[in-house]
């Protein structure tokens, strides 16, 4: 990357993080005046208040949707500050559960469920944590663009053969036929994977039926 | 049993308010500040037992105003918030005095335990 697209990440980064600081606060506000009509409701006696089941249960609503809230910020805060430094050693498990958090939403408008498969012992790598981030949103892309709705894709950081490599994997119960990896292997959007693996010192190559992108990934990289 | 005294100091006022009204149903005598010039002239002049401090404020800083409470009297115990990434600053903030540090929004059962554990260190 060059200095001045460096130079623009990290103004969007640091625009986002900001931003990603105001929304807790609003949470925070929620959460406290939320949290002082559940006081009031505690000592105010049974019967006193007709309706203080459904407010009970209203308030439970609210304080699932600020956790809600407060997860997906979080997430988001510590995306936009990934421009901050490179190379940085990256745990590939908290990479994966981040873009779970923050493209599920790309995966439900396709019915399909995203979720992260993470490795034990953790493997962590010395990488660009943007790149990887676009190199993990690419691949996700790619799946949901070859198949038709619904399955799951699972990321999977794990080792093969002592190499460090991150899956994106796709299920479906539906019996898959045609050639995927042949369609996804011709698109733009490969080429355009394939130029940030190169960037990261790596290389993707899927596999099929049911189509798999696994991005093999160097331990250390200088950027 | 004496009521605690905090001092809750955050320029969000829609926050500190509502936090010290959930504090005092718990029996706790809360005064507020939203910025740290209010907070240190509450310091001196009607010292708290405990300050439960936002780190990112405008102005002093957090950090700042921990420093000059413990200046004014080393003996006030100081919980600081702060914001989720930057758990830093309450690493920073302990090297500095604080008792110890919450990541807002934060749980408020969690903050009295910290609020009362911090007055029984003080005995």
């Amino acid at each position: 990357m060059n200095h001045l697209k460096r130079k623009e990440v990290a103004f969007f980064g640091r625009i986002t993080a900001g931003i990603t600081h105001e929304i807790k606060n609003v949470l925070a506000i929620i959460q406290e005046s939320s949290g002082l009509m559940e006081d009031i409701l505690d000592i105010t006696e049974d019967g006193a208040f007709p309706h203080k089941d459904k407010f009970i249960k209203s308030l439970n609503r609210i304080h699932g949707q600020i956790q809600r809230g407060i997860d997906i910020t979080s997430c988001l805060n510590r995306f936009a500050h990934s421009p901050d430094r490179s190379p940085v050693n990256l745990d590939l498990n908290d990479i994966t559960e981040q873009m779970v958090l923050l493209v599920s939403r790309f995966a439900r408008l396709k019915n399909v469920v995203l979720e992260s498969n993470p490795s034990d012992p953790p493997i962590v790598i010395r990488s660009d944590p943007v790149c990887l981030e676009m190199a993990l949103f690419e691949s996700i892309e790619i799946l949901l663009k070859a198949i038709d709705s619904g399955g799951k894709i699972t990321l999977s950081p794990r080792k093969i053969q002592n190499q460090c490599v991150l899956g994106a994997g796709y299920e479906n119960t539906v019996l898959i036929e045609e050639d995927i990896p042949a369609k996804i292997s011709s698109t733009e959007r490969w080429a355009s994977l394939q130029e940030t693996m190169a960037f990261l010192g790596g290389i993707a190559k899927v596999f099929g039926p049911a189509p798999e992108i696994l991005m093999y990934l160097p331990e250390s990289i200088d950027v | 049993m004496d009521r605690i005294k905090i001092l809750l100091v955050d320029d969000e006022k829609e926050f500190v308010t509502t936090l010290a009204e959930r504090l005092e149903l718990r029996n706790m005598n809360v005064s507020i500040a939203m910025d740290g010039e209010a907070a240190l002239a509450l310091v001196e002049n009607d010292p708290p037992q405990v300050v439960i401090l936002d780190v990112m404020m405008p102005g002093l800083s957090g950090l700042e105003v921990l420093e000059k409470i413990k200046a004014i009297n080393s003996r006030i115990q100081v919980i600081l918030l702060t914001g989720h990434g930057a758990t830093k600053d309450g690493i920073r903030g302990m090297q500095l005095g604080a008792f110890d540090y919450l990541i807002k929004p934060i749980d408020i059962e969690e903050l009295i335990k910290k609020v009362n554990e911090a007055v029984k260190s003080m005995v």
